[in-house]
């Protein structure tokens, strides 16, 4: 993958760029950030994240999963007394519970993590380590004809420092 | 006198300390410093090794204890009937309780959108994690044979056997390993980004490379944040009713029995906001020195913790009104074991330890009121020992007074722990600082990216702060008193 890399230190000219860029028809942008921030996402304006999905099968499978562990637990090795259930709802909900927690909770990382791309092993093109710092990065996707234009208009909207990368 | 914000040392740009709705930490100037400050509580000091090398110290004393509990029996701890349950199941409900702060301000608060949890977060986690982990040493300690604990855990075995679904013990094992496992993994998510920033700042290959593992390849892209903050709410979102469910199902181990003193519906709500309580008290004895030490009290204001104190003050409260009404349904029951009970409770042989429960827990955070002192760091950390001592005897109140003075004259008794206790008890303090002291010099004891997120970002062109709303910070006058 080829492309341009800019390091901005503000973050509304890092707006103004992407907004450019989108503009220009420069479709595969990705930003760096040190701690998320709502302009990115009017910049970007990317899809809703799909973890929620995770977090509800998950939670889902978790409830099953904790009324069916001490119903079949009762079934299999049964406490008889006189007159009452073998296996009583009111007092599993309580597994049931935690265990929509836990594994909803356990989904909804796993979600998290599939969705992001990580573990990653490496840092791929297109990071700096003072995007964790202080400063903010726009790493676009540009064809050989095209990455010119696309530091051009990095270096216009004040970019620090703007580099080729594949 | 004081001031909302120390100056820092070596700091000569001299900035205004007053907060506004546009900046709530004024003596930080950029992202940079962010960083910088909190990077800079991780060297190790000689007083570091000190406090560890003490808490190493307890901790052997606890374990040496208990090796001499595992040969002698149970005996060896000072129980003897009636009374089966004394000081590892006070301290375990205790240790429970504290380990609810954490979660309620990182979970319960982030909900909330109360800005003030976010320099204090990471620290309450960290003593969550820690907490629960030694209060799950305590069920296991109290066992004959320890290493018999796993019958308590439902998997297909030999012995054909299963535990009963329907005892509040096994609702314990669920509860307390779901929270362990759902505390630890939402401390773990939120640290990543801030793992990722020591790894971009580490020079010794070494230590790059842990943190590099253990970032997971974190790289700041809006993409990994975007999944990252809607994981982290929902994670929130389930976080906030396990809070108030697991110790619901603590208070269950004394509420499901008919003893007096214990079968009263009350005891969940009473458990929970007396877990708060503690939690809160527990936030400051460590908050307090933390800020002192690391020289951080330009980012834990005055604000936060005056902010977290009148959370105090509520909580203790409603723990008051809990003791009220327990008295009050004792004396409307007409049920005569009940008010014996409790009359026992606060004029009887467990007298001194009633009335140190009241004193630490409803009447001294009173005091709260006043905001000088809410604001005054070294009240706040003698009434945070005092809520600790007050709600480790609030557990004692409930445990022992009750097994002690039971239905029948027969079955009255005394309980006097013995010195195999107090090492436990001793050792438990030991093991959670341990890890605590360990925590805080290897992983940032602030969330390095949100308090990055309210310190306002570089502009190229001037922020407009026209349409902020000054409701942030309703005691600024003081401040501004302070500062004149």
């Amino acid at each position: 993958m080829q492309g341009v890399l800019g390091a901005f230190r503000e973050i509304d000219a890092t707006c103004d760029a992407i907004a450019e860029l989108r503009k220009k028809n420069f479709s595969e942008i990705t930003v760096f950030t040190p701690t998320p921030r709502h302009e990115f996402e009017h910049a970007l304006e990317p899809p809703h994240s799909k973890v929620r999905m995770f977090t509800l099968i998950g939670g889902l499978a978790g409830l099953t999963f904790g009324y069916w562990i001490p119903i079949w637990i009762s079934d299999y090795w049964p406490i008889v007394v006189g007159g009452k259930p073998v296996a009583s709802w009111v007092p599993y909900t309580i597994i049931g519970f935690e265990l929509m927690v836990l594994i909803g909770s356990l989904s909804t990382v796993f979600g998290m993590f599939a969705l992001a791309r990580i573990p990653r092993l490496t840092m791929t093109v297109g990071y700096d380590p003072r995007f964790s710092h202080g400063d903010y990065g726009i790493w676009v996707v540009a064809p050989p004809d095209r990455a010119a234009e696309a530091a051009d208009l990095l270096r216009q909207y004040g970019a620090v420092e703007v580099r080729n990368e594949r | 006198m004081a001031t909302l914000v120390q100056p820092r040392p070596g700091d000569d740009v001299p900035r205004p300390n007053l907060p506004s709705a546009s900046n709530r930490l004024p003596a930080i100037a950029d992202y940079e410093q962010v960083d910088r400050d909190i990077i800079a509580t991780l060297g190790p000091t000689l007083g570091w090794f000190a406090a560890l090398g003490v808490a190493i110290v307890c901790l052997l004393i606890g374990a040496s204890a208990w090796t001499y509990q595992i040969y002698e029996g149970l005996g060896a701890a000072g129980y003897h009937p009636p009374v089966m349950w004394g000081v590892y199941i006070v301290t375990f409900v205790f240790w429970v309780g504290i380990g609810h702060a954490g979660t309620l301000i990182s979970a319960i608060l982030y909900l909330f959108r109360a800005g003030f949890r976010t320099t204090i977060y990471r620290v309450s986690e960290a003593m969550t994690v820690f907490a629960v982990m030694t209060a799950g040493l305590f069920p296991i300690l109290h066992l004959g044979r320890p290493w018999k604990f796993f019958y308590l855990i439902p998997y297909p075995n030999w012995r054909l056997i299963w535990p009963n679904p329907k005892s509040p013990l096994v609702w314990d094992v669920f509860a307390i390993l779901t929270y362990l496992t759902v505390s630890a993994t939402f401390f773990y998510v939120g640290l990543i980004p801030d793992i990722a920033v020591l790894r971009d700042q580490e020079t010794n290959p070494v230590r790059k490379r842990i943190y590099a593992m253990l970032s997971l390849g974190w790289r700041n892209s809006e993409h990994e944040w975007r999944h990252f903050t809607r994981a982290y709410l929902f994670l929130a979102a389930f976080a906030t009713p396990l809070v108030l469910s697991v110790h619901s199902v603590v208070s269950f181990d004394f509420a499901m029995a008919l003893t007096p003193g214990w079968h009263a519906t009350v005891f969940p709500p009473y458990f929970v906001a007396g877990a708060i309580f503690s939690g809160i008290g527990m936030v400051f004895t460590i908050c307090i020195p933390l800020r002192k030490v690391f020289k951080l009290e330009h980012i834990i204001t005055l604000n936060d913790l005056d902010a977290a104190a009148k959370l105090c003050l509520f909580t203790s409260m409603v723990v008051g009104l809990a003791y009220l009404s327990e008295f009050q349904v004792a004396w409307m029951s007409g049920n005569q074991f009940e008010q014996e009970y409790f009359w026992n409770r606060v004029f009887g042989q467990w007298a001194w330890a009633a009335w140190i429960m009241l004193i630490c827990n409803c009447v001294l955070p009173l005091s709260l009121f006043s905001q000088k002192l809410r604001r005054n760091t070294t009240w706040l950390f003698l009434i945070s020992i005092t809520i600790n001592i007050g709600m480790w005897f609030e557990r004692f109140v409930i445990v022992v007074p009750s097994l002690s003075h039971e239905f029948e004259p027969w079955q009255w008794g005394g309980y006097a722990p013995t010195w195999v206790d107090y090492s436990i008890l001793l050792g438990s303090f030991g093991w959670f600082f341990m890890w605590f002291l360990l925590f805080i010099k290897q992983l940032p004891v602030m969330a390095i990216a949100e308090v990055k997120e309210i310190v306002p970002p570089r502009m190229r062109r001037p922020a407009d702060h026209s349409h902020d709303l000054d409701v942030g910070y309703p005691d600024s006058a003081i401040v501004l008193e302070d500062r004149l």
